[in-house]
């Protein structure tokens, strides 16, 4: 018994929990508000997502991670094969197939992918690292990793999460050396596909959020408006926000998907500046936490699954808050442990595992 | 060791660069959002203020339009009339609603370019798609109201002249405020009417009112929410709710049985003017000019049947003959000639002048009489209305000298009533047909002018306050039409008194000599209007002829010969002993003065002393 409380007190990152925790709590406070007025049951059932995403979390914590290493391209395979069945047999809802399941229980793959391919990538650097620095002919496997999944959740299509791998599969290459003319190389080839792109791969209700994002003025009823209403929100919370369910804005239904894409909208509306600022300082806390934990790891494999949840928590902040700031066009990225969805909570949970099962295996000796 | 591992895969030094690079990026976050919040919060409070209320303008109700006796010339009853947000209106929305009001084509285009108009912000605001629906719509479109998002139905009021086209001229009409009257009068939003003639027009700003505001907190789809979120985000009903100040009754000084009786005299011809005036006040008790419309049919949205029948008419129902129309007095004018020779003593009452049928100027003698009259004195001359004398009298005061008369009656000028952009007439001089005639001024000119014609135009207003101020011995009045301006509760706000303009510059031996001529007119057996003299009442005027252009012999009978017959006038006062009231009556292409005009003169006279003013002596004996 003795050993199992010092082994739970030394080796159990409780920091890592508190903040976990603390950034669920606030989520679960904030959407009982958001979900006022709406779908009975919303808050219920993202309780129930919150305690299966605890006990995923808690698998994945208690699995040494060493063993993700060693199936790593097993848990790849898998998940590829999973998006091949959401092709096929996936459900479509707005236009979308992305949802896999049966029932009340519907989760999107291409979430969880992301896990999937932080893994492959952390196991494939560990094998082969370039200490010297990666050039681009070294960057194909790794790219192949991320491209393959990347390529089926654009079919689905789901272009926040298709661009989300990709960004953390840059995020791990800068992490791990890359040349800087292999860079520049990346950078022109982006100059040019950016452009075909967007003639060839992106909707045309993407296109025009986009098109709306860099002149918002131009149709304030139609794209511009999730933009407009969401900074409405922001700014009308200003200094302490006007209280604790008591937002206009997303109560009188101005603030439209407000419990996905844009709670914090919502959070900021009623809790102000200062409400806006502490849970953007969780978030930070959980990054430079991800990233010490990376950097004590023990191997290799270890820092770059680090590294690469909290690319993955990173991306996720910065492209929300960006976006419902307005400074990023609106894409569906939800905001990590706080939105609205099963599929998010899960993902989230299982990168919160990784890293603790990292962490707490850092001082097991060899 | 224990965490020696980093050292070993050489990531230590690379985390603090991450830690700074996340750092940099969360600090933008927090900056951005330091300005949403912080500096621009009052902003943006505004705008997600301006998101969930709601304002809603309270019409203000229309001040009454009424006669001297109190009687409603024009009020408002309440209608519904049908609103779209085009932001929520749905195409299955309007199906509904075209199916359940049975709109026809010319509405529903009308509907749909609305819609099209509104971009932008534009698509959140309220348009007027169908005016003042039935009962019966009213009760299906509630029923089904569900259906039908972006749709309200609005109780406004409707103004309604009860008595038709009567006084149509005088009471005006209104409609649409336009684009860009919105943006230069105050006050004023798309949908809102605005008096556009007549006294609707003038007094406007008195009839229209003050609107007030009321908020309301909605949603996203313009809902409203209950009281309790009303009270608790906007204030009490008292702090949200300003109500709209109802616009001042006018009283007119019109006598809407007067007003009557001058539109009766008119009945059996095309087009003409008749106008009753208060000798000794100035006050219009008639104003009537024909063709009329109905402003029921113009504050309304017309058809296009309606439009055309209005524009196309050839006698222009749009125009007040009585303030607008611009006409030769014709013999009527004689006694600014006759007043100028008497004041400048060119001429004695004794003097004889023979007519013998035409006068000698030149070789011509295109100026001619209706016949031989023979002898004339000034007596004579009036009553039987001779040219040659009047010619004669002319040329011996001169142009100038005429016309300076005139203008001492106020001919010349519009004469201050103030409604529907009053004309002038016109009273030539000298220095004009040498500025604009070619070959300049000749004394044909002067002889023309001596009898109405020529380039001599008066309005029949300005002819009825030249005939009063004779009958009143020389107080030139200012014309009145509102007597005053009443409070809802009945409260007198402003009364309009008579206004003497001036006294003339003419003698009372003059006027007075003048009004036995006139009254020689009618009741001497060879005055010019004596077949239409009445036994119970003495009348004076005079007749007037007014040559609208040459009858060619080929034009005689021919189809447009009627464009082309005399104006018939006749311009009156009476009782003669004490003139209370003048009637000018004008029948235009009427022919012979004696025969059309004057008759319907009198009549209007006649109801008015033997009918009219006893029945209101009596009323007010009994009060």
């Amino acid at each position: 018994m003795q050993t199992l409380f010092r082994r739970l007190r030394v080796e159990l990152d409780w920091t890592l929990l508190l903040i976990l925790m603390s950034i669920i709590g606030i989520g679960l406070i904030n959407l009982y508000s958001a979900s006022r007025g709406l779908r009975e049951g919303m808050f219920f059932q993202q309780v129930y997502w919150v305690i299966l995403g605890f006990s995923v979390f808690l698998v994945v914590a208690t699995i040494d991670y060493r063993l993700y290493n060693q199936y790593g391209y097993i848990i790849y395979v898998l998940g590829i094969l999973t998006l091949i069945l959401v092709v096929l047999i996936g459900r479509t809802v707005k236009g979308s197939t992305r949802w896999l399941g049966y029932g009340p229980f519907q989760i999107q793959p291409s979430e969880i992918m992301k896990v999937v391919a932080i893994i492959a990538l952390a196991k494939y650097l560990h094998n082969e690292p370039t200490p010297e620095g990666r050039n681009l002919k070294q960057m194909v496997i790794p790219f192949g990793i991320v491209a393959l999944p990347i390529a089926l959740i654009l079919l689905q299509p789901d272009l926040g999460t298709g661009m989300l791998i990709l960004l953390i599969f840059f995020s791990l290459m800068l992490i791990t050396k890359l040349k800087i003319r292999s860079l520049i190389t990346l950078l022109s080839t982006g100059f040019v596909i950016v452009p075909l792109v967007w003639s060839f791969m992106l909707r045309d209700y993407q296109k025009r959020r986009i098109l709306v994002f860099l002149d918002p003025s131009s149709d304030p009823s139609g794209a511009g408006w999730h933009s407009r209403q969401s900074i409405y929100a922001i700014g009308s919370g200003r200094l302490f926000g006007k209280g604790y369910m008591q937002g206009t804005q997303h109560q009188f239904k101005f603030l439209p998907e407000h419990w996905t894409d844009f709670p914090y909208s919502v959070w900021a509306e009623e809790w102000g500046f200062l409400g806006a600022l502490i849970l953007l300082g969780l978030y930070l806390f959980l990054i430079i936490w991800s990233i010490r934990l990376g950097a004590k790891a023990r191997d290799r494999f270890g820092a770059l699954i680090c590294f690469g949840v909290g690319a993955m928590f990173f991306w996720h902040v910065i492209i929300n808050v960006g976006m419902v700031t307005g400074l990023v066009p609106v894409v569906g990225v939800t905001l990590p442990l706080f939105s609205y969805g099963g599929s998010s909570i899960l993902t989230f949970m299982m990168g919160a595992g990784l890293l603790m099962s990292v962490g707490s295996r850092r001082y097991w000796g060899s | 060791m224990i965490g020696s591992g980093s050292q070993d895969i050489g990531f230590g030094k690379r985390s603090h660069y991450l830690v700074a690079v996340v750092s940099v990026f969360f600090f933008l976050l927090g900056a951005r959002l330091f300005h949403l919040q912080v500096i621009e919060g009052a902003e943006y409070q505004r705008k997600a203020e301006n998101n969930f209320i709601h304002r809603v303008v309270l019409s203000p109700v229309r001040g009454l339009i009424k006669d001297r006796n109190g009687r409603v010339l024009v009020h408002n009853r309440p209608s519904y009339n049908v609103y779209i947000i085009p932001r929520f209106f749905t195409e299955s929305a309007f199906d509904n609603l075209k199916r359940h009001l049975g709109l026809d084509d010319e509405q529903i285009n009308y509907i749909d370019n609305k819609i099209i108009k509104a971009q932008g912000e534009k698509r959140f605001f309220s348009l007027l798609a169908v005016r003042d629906i039935g009962r019966d719509e009213l009760a299906k479109l509630e029923t089904n109201m569900h259906q039908m998002p972006g749709v309200r139905v609005v109780s406004e009021t409707r103004r309604v002249y009860p008595h038709g086209p009567l006084a149509a001229h005088v009471l005006g009409y209104l409609n649409e405020v336009s684009g860009s009257e919105i943006e230069r009068l105050k006050g004023y939003r798309p949908g809102d009417k605005i008096g556009r003639y007549g006294v609707e027009r003038r007094w406007e700003f008195y009839l229209r009112g003050i609107p007030g505001m009321e908020s309301f907190v909605v949603n996203a789809s313009g809902q409203r929410k209950d009281e309790n979120v009303q009270n608790k985000l906007l204030g009490p009903l008292s702090k949200r709710r300003e109500d709209a100040r109802p616009g001042y009754h006018l009283v007119l000084t019109i006598d809407a049985d007067v007003q009557k009786s001058a539109e009766r005299a008119l009945r059996w011809h095309d087009s003409g003017a008749a106008v009753v005036l208060e000798a000794k006040t100035g006050r219009v008790l008639a104003m009537a000019s024909k063709p009329s419309f109905d402003p029921n049919v113009l504050s309304g949205r017309l058809s296009q049947e309606q439009a055309r029948a209005l524009y196309d008419n050839p006698y222009n129902p749009m125009l007040d003959k009585v303030l607008q129309g611009s006409y030769f007095p014709g013999s009527t004018y004689k006694v600014i000639p006759a007043i100028a020779a008497l004041e400048e003593r060119l001429v004695d009452t004794s003097e004889e002048l023979f007519c013998k049928k035409y006068h000698e100027y030149g070789k011509r003698s295109a100026f001619r009489c209706t016949k031989m009259h023979g002898p004339m004195d000034l007596y004579r001359a009036i009553v039987q209305s001779c040219n040659i004398y009047f010619y004669h009298m002319a040329e011996r005061v001169g142009m100038d000298r005429m016309a300076r008369y005139a203008r001492d009656f106020g001919l010349g000028t519009p004469s201050g009533l103030g409604l529907n952009s009053e004309q002038g007439g016109f009273i030539p001089t000298k220095a004009w047909y040498n500025k604009n005639m070619p070959g300049g001024f000749r004394i044909g000119h002067t002889l023309n002018s001596g009898v109405g014609q020529g380039n001599v135009t008066v309005t029949p207003l300005q002819l009825a306050v030249l005939f009063s101020t004779i009958a009143n011995g020389g107080k030139l009045y200012l014309p009145q039409i509102v007597e005053r301006i009443e409070s809802t509760d009945g409260e007198v706000v402003q009364e309009f008194p008579p206004q003497i303009r001036r006294r003339v510059q003419v003698s009372q031996k003059t006027l007075r000599l003048i009004r036995e001529a006139l009254s020689g007119v009618v009741n001497h057996p060879l005055g010019t209007a004596h077949e239409a003299r009445v036994n119970d009442i003495e009348v004076a005027g005079k007749t007037g002829t007014a040559q609208v252009r040459k009858i060619g012999k080929a034009r005689r009978g021919g189809k447009e010969w009627r464009r082309f017959m005399d104006h018939a006038w006749f311009a009156a006062y009476a009782p003669v002993g004490d003139p209370e009231i003048v009637v000018v009556v004008l029948v235009e292409h009427g022919g012979s003065a004696a025969k059309v005009a004057a008759p319907e003169a009198i009549k209007i006279i006649r109801h008015y002393f033997k009918q009219i003013k006893p029945r209101r002596q009596q009323k007010g004996d009994s009060i």
